[in-house]
């Protein structure tokens, strides 16, 4: 064991390394209030909107993936805006990033991912599948 | 409306109100009041859902909300209410894994000093009345969490005879979260959710409106 | 004597079986009260008259007795031998429906031996009987469910399944309302009895003995009655259930809902069974003044149209004349500004046979803050003499109940089967238990008893009422004490109506004239819709032949679907506002359309044919944007600026009671009695007639679509196919 890691000397340099890497201590602090941690590692990609997509082995196996959101989103990141390609990564089903992994099948009847947009006007709005109990009267159309 | 008033009848109202009776409000309507605008791709969205205030007035009292929801959401203490084997998973949301603690998510064991609650499981028949009064005795603004593919609607149960069809049936529901049962992290982006809509209530500016 | 096939009155003649039918009180059965007997039931002592039998002495200190072929309006059959109890110093258990008592019995109801008897029946019954009750319609109201529970064994010594089985009896097809499972069946011969007596239908009986008995109807045919579905509750077991009702719910999930049928005029009572704010079923319910425990088929089936064709969005017709939905605001704007603009001279609002009092008033009163007096019924009533003033000029006054204890029946101008089924069955009740004849001029129809066929020219009335007749039910009529005349409503259209009204009026005073029973009233018309004695006691105008000739613009139709309005009856520009709750004749002629609430969605008041007032109640909510009339009523008149001065219901109804208060005072009639004078004002009116009677219904297949509610069922539809077809098979 060195001196250093005697010393816990590699934290004080892991914190630094932190500092750095998001952007000085203003630019640390900014982070903490986005998103309530800072954490310093290696920017594997980037999807459709903007999100990065960090690892960082140092941090124990749950943590050491995440996702950065756009900054457009400020506060309003949401889970869903993860994309669907970069879902599997994050969640350690897969070790290849989207754009490094050849095998992903693409099929015809696959759709763009979009964002939970419940509570919004542009939310799903799922239509009925049952008989109404009341079948209602249909004018006779004047031709 | 705006045809009543081209009459040029008078419109006392007692007439709108026989009218308006019952569900005479379109939904549409309905959604316009609630709902907000689905977001632009590439606009930068700020904190606040209230950006559409005319006056300084209007502007100071959507602050105000602003104020009042984060400090609603920030500490949303849920009355559990563990039915069935979601309350399992509800358990482990608040164990240190996904750490409920952390957004201001405390189990609070009284109806009265909770803010939502998360019904976890299967609602049978015997067990709505218990359930109904222990949301009757939560105070104002109280909230609603249905989780569970039973508490959503009846879920594997759907055709017992012992069972709620919903637990909407007995109380309002604002969020569902899906699954059977759902994972801690579906229950815990279902919190998320219940955050997102507590941010866009009205409550000071309906005041003021009225 | 009754008035039996020969086979049935031979079987019923032996005095036990008598006995108990002579039992019945009617109010001159029993001239001289006989002394009571009394019998110890279970050591209770109870007084009863003699000739009643153990079963009904029981009921009197509450002591049920479990039976299945037992039923109070029925014949006693005595075969299901449920009820079976001991009495002391017989040797073995009697059947206590058919025995009757005698001087000091003393009846064991729960003796070891009592119990043992309806074990061993129970046992019997439950050899041939399926253990289907889990797919069985009538599980939960069955009376073979209930009572193995109550007095059956607790374990099953049934073996034979092994060897030979159980009974298995082929289902027969009687027509599109009952459905069949014989092999349930227990032979209690309910159904027989009552097609027999009441329906009067002999087309059901049993053949085969033994284990090969079965209840049917000799080769298959539908069973051809308007009272058919009775015999679904009559049945104690699930072998009759309903065919449209099949497999849709249990009893004990539905919620019941105590309510008025309105698609006859007697207002028979009814049970609306609901569930998840859907009608599932109807069912009668008991009132002895009306329907007794009866309901006609129409009644009972009909529900289902109440699901179909609805009206469920206000309308409105767009630019390219196709009615479109819109909404409340703009339907009754659009409605206002029609009201508003037309002339009040030029305005009409005419009542259909479906819409209740509550509406018919608030119409009525919009109308009059508008300055208009045109508000119409769809169906005629001669307004010269006295026309609508008097009450007793177009009401049943005789009431349905006393109609049992007519001994003469004069039907003029009505068949009495279709228009108003169950006052049939009272008078067929009259007729068989009774010695009532019935004589009838009119068309010659099958009314299910036979009667003297006087002719169908108008004249013969006339010759009645001057009493130049020399026909013998002239005699009979003047001989006497307690006749009744029925006039159909119908009759009174024709330009000879309202003489025939008068001459009748005229005899129905003669014959009172010269009655003992001064109480007894002979007079009565039968109204055919529901809605028309409410509808002339709130002062409307009969029939809309005056007014639509008089070139209205605007016409209010509230629920008015009877084909009377039509468009080439009216000028070109007319606007038509319709208001009721079925998309039929009505609303294909409307400009604007106003969805109302059904009978069954509206707390409402309908006034039946004797007048009497009863109310329905809400048994699921409208559907869609429908509201209940007297609301929408209510809406417009707001918009108008002509505010009508009730918000509640209760407030509509103090309008009503100012208008009459028979109309409020619900479940009771009010005694009329105005014979003299309407017939003096009528005098003038008798003029020669020469005109032929002649009835809307003849037919069984006409009686199932008379209105806006039976002409969307499916089943009703389903009905009428089958009689047509049952016309063309050879039996």
């Amino acid at each position: 064991m060195s001196l250093g890691k005697y010393l816990a000397l590699d934290k004080l340099a892991n914190l630094f390394n932190i500092l750095k890497q998001n952007g000085g201590i203003r630019g640390t602090l900014y982070k903490l209030y986005r998103q309530e941690e800072a954490k310093d590692g290696v920017l594997v990609g980037e999807d459709k909107f903007g999100n990065k997509y960090y690892e960082n082995p140092r941090y124990f196996y749950g943590r050491s993936r995440w996702v950065e959101y756009n900054e457009k989103f400020h506060l309003n990141y949401d889970a869903s805006q993860v994309t669907s390609e970069w879902y599997g990564w994050l969640h350690y089903k897969t070790d290849l990033p989207p754009h490094q992994d050849p095998s992903r099948p693409k099929y015809k009847w696959m759709i763009d991912g979009n964002e939970n947009l419940s509570g919004t006007t542009g939310q799903y709005t799922p239509y009925s599948t049952t008989r109404p109990k009341v079948e209602a009267w249909m004018p006779k159309k004047a031709e | 409306m705006l045809a009543i008033k081209t009459l040029g009848a008078a419109v006392p109202s007692t007439a709108l109100s026989v009218i308006k009776k019952g569900a005479f409000a379109p939904i549409v309507d309905q959604v316009r009041q609630t709902h907000l605008p689905a977001p632009k791709p590439n606009e930068k969205r700020l904190y606040s859902p209230f950006q559409d205030a005319s006056n300084m007035a209007e502007y100071a009292v959507a602050r105000l909300d602003d104020l009042l929801n984060w400090g609603r959401k920030g500490s949303m203490w849920p009355m559990t209410f563990g039915l069935a084997c979601c309350a399992v998973e509800m358990m482990h949301f608040a164990a240190p894994r996904y750490d409920m603690d952390r957004y201001g998510v405390v189990f609070r064991a009284s109806p009265r000093q909770s803010d939502v609650m998360i019904v976890a499981g299967t609602l049978t028949n015997k067990m709505a009345p218990a359930l109904r009064k222990v949301y009757d005795q939560m105070p104002d603004p109280r909230w609603v969490i249905s989780m569970g593919s039973c508490a959503n609607g009846g879920g594997y149960y759907h055709y017992s005879y012992s069972v709620v069809r919903g637990c909407d049936r007995i109380v309002p529901v604002d969020i569902y979260v899906p699954g059977c049962p759902p994972t801690a992290e579906a229950l815990l982006y279902g919190v998320l959710q219940l955050q997102k809509k507590v941010k866009r209530m009205k409550t000071i500016q309906i005041w003021y409106r009225k | 004597m009754l008035r039996q096939p020969l086979s049935r009155a031979l079987a019923l003649s032996s005095p036990a079986r008598v006995a108990p039918l002579a039992a019945r009180r009617y109010a001159d059965a029993v001239p001289a009260q006989p002394e009571k007997v009394e019998v110890f039931i279970d050591d209770q002592p109870v007084h009863v008259l003699p000739g009643t039998t153990v079963l009904q002495a029981a009921a009197q200190v509450g002591v049920e007795i479990p039976r299945f072929c037992y039923h109070e309006r029925l014949a006693v059959a005595g075969n299901c031998r449920m009820c079976l109890v001991e009495v002391e110093k017989s040797p073995k258990p009697v059947a206590a429906c058919a025995m009757p008592v005698m001087k000091g019995m003393r009846v064991k109801t729960n003796s070891d031996l009592t119990r043992k008897a309806r074990e061993g029946v129970m046992e019997f019954l439950l050899v041939n009987h399926p253990l289907d009750c889990p797919i069985c319609d009538q599980g939960g109201e069955c009376d073979l469910q209930d009572q193995s529970m109550a007095f059956g064994s607790d374990r099953s010594r049934f073996t034979d399944i092994h060897f030979s089985g159980k009974r298995a009896v082929e289902d027969k097809d009687v027509g599109p309302l009952i459905k069949t499972i014989m092999t349930r069946c227990i032979h209690c011969t309910r159904c027989i009895r009552f097609a027999s007596e009441v329906a009067g239908v002999d087309d059901f009986g049993t053949t085969g003995r033994g284990t090969e008995m079965q209840v049917g109807t000799y080769v298959e045919k539908m069973f051809l009655s308007e009272l058919s579905g009775n015999i679904i509750d009559l049945c104690p077991v699930g072998a009759l259930t309903s065919k449209p009702y099949s497999f849709a719910a249990r009893p004990w999930e539905t919620r019941r809902i105590d309510s008025v049928d309105v698609l006859d005029p007697l207002g028979s009572n009814i049970v609306v069974a609901t569930r998840t704010n859907e009608v599932l079923r109807i069912l009668p319910r008991t009132n002895e003044e009306i329907n007794e425990e009866w309901l006609s088929d129409k009644s009972r089936f009909a529900c289902d149209g109440l699901k179909r064709q609805r009206l469920v969005t206000p309308m409105l017709k767009d630019s390219r004349g196709n009615l479109a939905p819109v909404e409340w605001e703009d339907a009754v704007v659009a409605a206002a500004r029609a009201l508003r603009d037309c002339p009040p001279d030029k305005l009409l609002a005419v009542a259909g046979g479906l819409a209740d009092a509550e509406a018919l008033v608030a119409l009525k009163d919009l109308l009059n803050r508008l300055g208009s007096e045109h508000v119409c019924t769809e169906h005629y009533f001669p307004t010269q003499g006295a026309g609508t003033d008097l009450r007793s000029s177009y009401l049943l006054n005789t009431k349905i109940a006393n109609v049992e204890d007519a001994d003469f029946v004069l039907l003029i101008g009505t068949n009495t089967r279709f228009e108003a089924p169950l006052l049939n069955a009272r008078i067929r009740k009259a007729f068989i238990h009774k010695e009532t004849d019935v004589a009838l001029v009119g068309p010659k129809v099958d009314l299910t008893y036979e009667y003297t066929h006087v002719g169908d020219s108008a004249s013969i009335v006339k010759d009645f009422a001057s009493g130049t007749s020399s026909h013998e039910v002239m005699k009979r009529l003047q001989q006497a004490k307690r006749p009744v005349v029925i006039l159909g409503a119908d009759q009174l259209k024709s330009e000879e109506g309202p003489a025939l009204l008068a001459y009748t009026q005229e005899l129905a005073h003669k014959l009172q004239e010269n009655l003992q029973d001064k109480e007894w009233k002979v007079l009565n018309v039968l109204q055919r819709t529901a809605s028309q004695v409410a509808a002339l006691d709130i002062g409307y105008q009969p029939g809309v032949g005056q007014a639509l000739a008089a070139g209205p613009k605007v016409v209010y139709l509230l629920g008015a679907d009877s084909g009377v309005v039509t468009r080439e009856s009216l000028p070109e520009d007319v606007t038509i506002i319709y208001q009721g709750h079925h998309g039929d004749v009505g609303a294909s002629i409307a400009d604007i359309v106003l969805p109302g609430a059904a009978y069954t969605e509206k707390r409402a008041t309908y006034v039946n044919a004797e007048g009497r007032a009863q109310q329905t109640l809400v048994a699921v909510s409208p559907p869609g944007k429908a509201r209940e009339d007297w609301k929408i009523i209510r809406a417009l008149s707001e918009v108008l600026g002509a505010g009508l001065p009730y918000d509640t219901l209760d407030e509509v109804r103090d309008r009503l009671s100012q208008v009459s208060p028979a109309l409020v005072a619900y479940g009771d009639v009010q005694p009329n009695n105005y014979f003299a004078q309407a017939r003096a004002l009528a005098q003038s009116l008798q003029k020669p007639v020469s005109g032929k009677l002649d009835v809307q219904l003849k037919q069984l297949e006409d009686f199932f679509m008379t209105d806006a509610i039976s002409r969307a069922s499916p089943t009703m539809a389903k009905c009428v196919q089958a009689v047509l077809k049952q016309k063309n098979s050879p039996y």
